[in-house]
């Protein structure tokens, strides 16, 4: 996983990776920010269960509606007051709101 | 123009509508039956509350990190994109540059969701915003 070539996807702050049970591995924190490595750990458990939840809620709303095009998942972003953070594998990327660019950051992640 | 028409006239965007915190109220447009955009109100709510609640846990350890108070979500599917501000949600089609315009109008147009998030969401349908919100 290259950390540095998300680091330079618009207004990255961060670029992590995490275990499938939520333990942060790896991390790139661009300086200056206010996010911590303590943040990125706990960030990491939120991003599994949140797209556990996601990948239950498609495959769920698909089984219900007979609906297509939600499954399989390719992410999930919660967007904060400042920043977003974008996840999809075991993988994540926080980018600054106002530089953010939500589809090349999931296009970026899918294919890393 | 109201919020939800204005991302109706979008092409790509399939539907779009209002939730209410509580969860017994709903709005739409778009293709969805009622049964749908019911559940779909439901489903944009608890993620709402969930995330949160996570932006609460984040804050007791590390205040001000930046994430709080949250303002939306997005849930990317293989062809359909969900995205959620405040408590407006919208179900979109992946084309290029959908997301980033929808997600920069309901930005713009719903504003910087406040702290009081519930109190505010409640308060936007009426009724008495003191009384329980559980």
């Amino acid at each position: 996983m290259n950390l540095e070539k998300l680091m330079d996807l618009p207004g990255a702050l961060a670029a992590f990776t995490y275990s499938d049970k939520g333990d942060l591995q790896s991390h790139s924190i661009r300086e200056g920010t206010e996010i911590t490595p303590q943040v990125l750990d706990l960030l990491s458990r939120s991003c599994v269960a949140n797209l556990a939840i996601a990948g239950m809620e498609a495959r769920g709303w698909e089984a219900l509606t007979g609906q297509a095009g939600f499954q399989p998942l390719q992410g999930f972003s919660v967007v904060g007051l400042e920043w977003s953070v974008v996840v999809n594998g075991n993988t994540g990327v926080i980018a600054r709101n106002r530089d953010v660019d939500y589809e090349a950051t999931f296009s970026a992640l899918q294919t890393a | 123009m109201h919020i939800v028409k204005q991302l109706m006239a979008i092409p790509g965007v399939i539907a779009a509508g209002e939730f209410a915190y509580r969860g017994d109220r709903f709005s739409y447009e778009g293709a969805l039956t009622d049964e749908f955009a019911r559940m779909a109100s439901i489903l944009c709510r608890a993620n709402t509350l969930s995330v949160n609640m996570q932006s609460e846990i984040f804050d007791s350890f590390a205040g001000n990190c930046g994430c709080r108070p949250v303002q939306g979500w997005i849930t990317r599917g293989s062809q359909v994109t969900v995205c959620a501000v405040g408590n407006y949600f919208a179900f979109i089609e992946n084309r290029p540059e959908l997301l980033n315009d929808v997600m920069t109008i309901m930005r713009a147009k719903i504003g910087d969701i406040q702290d009081d998030l519930l109190v505010n969401l409640y308060a936007r349908i009426g009724g008495d915003t003191k009384e329980a919100l559980y």
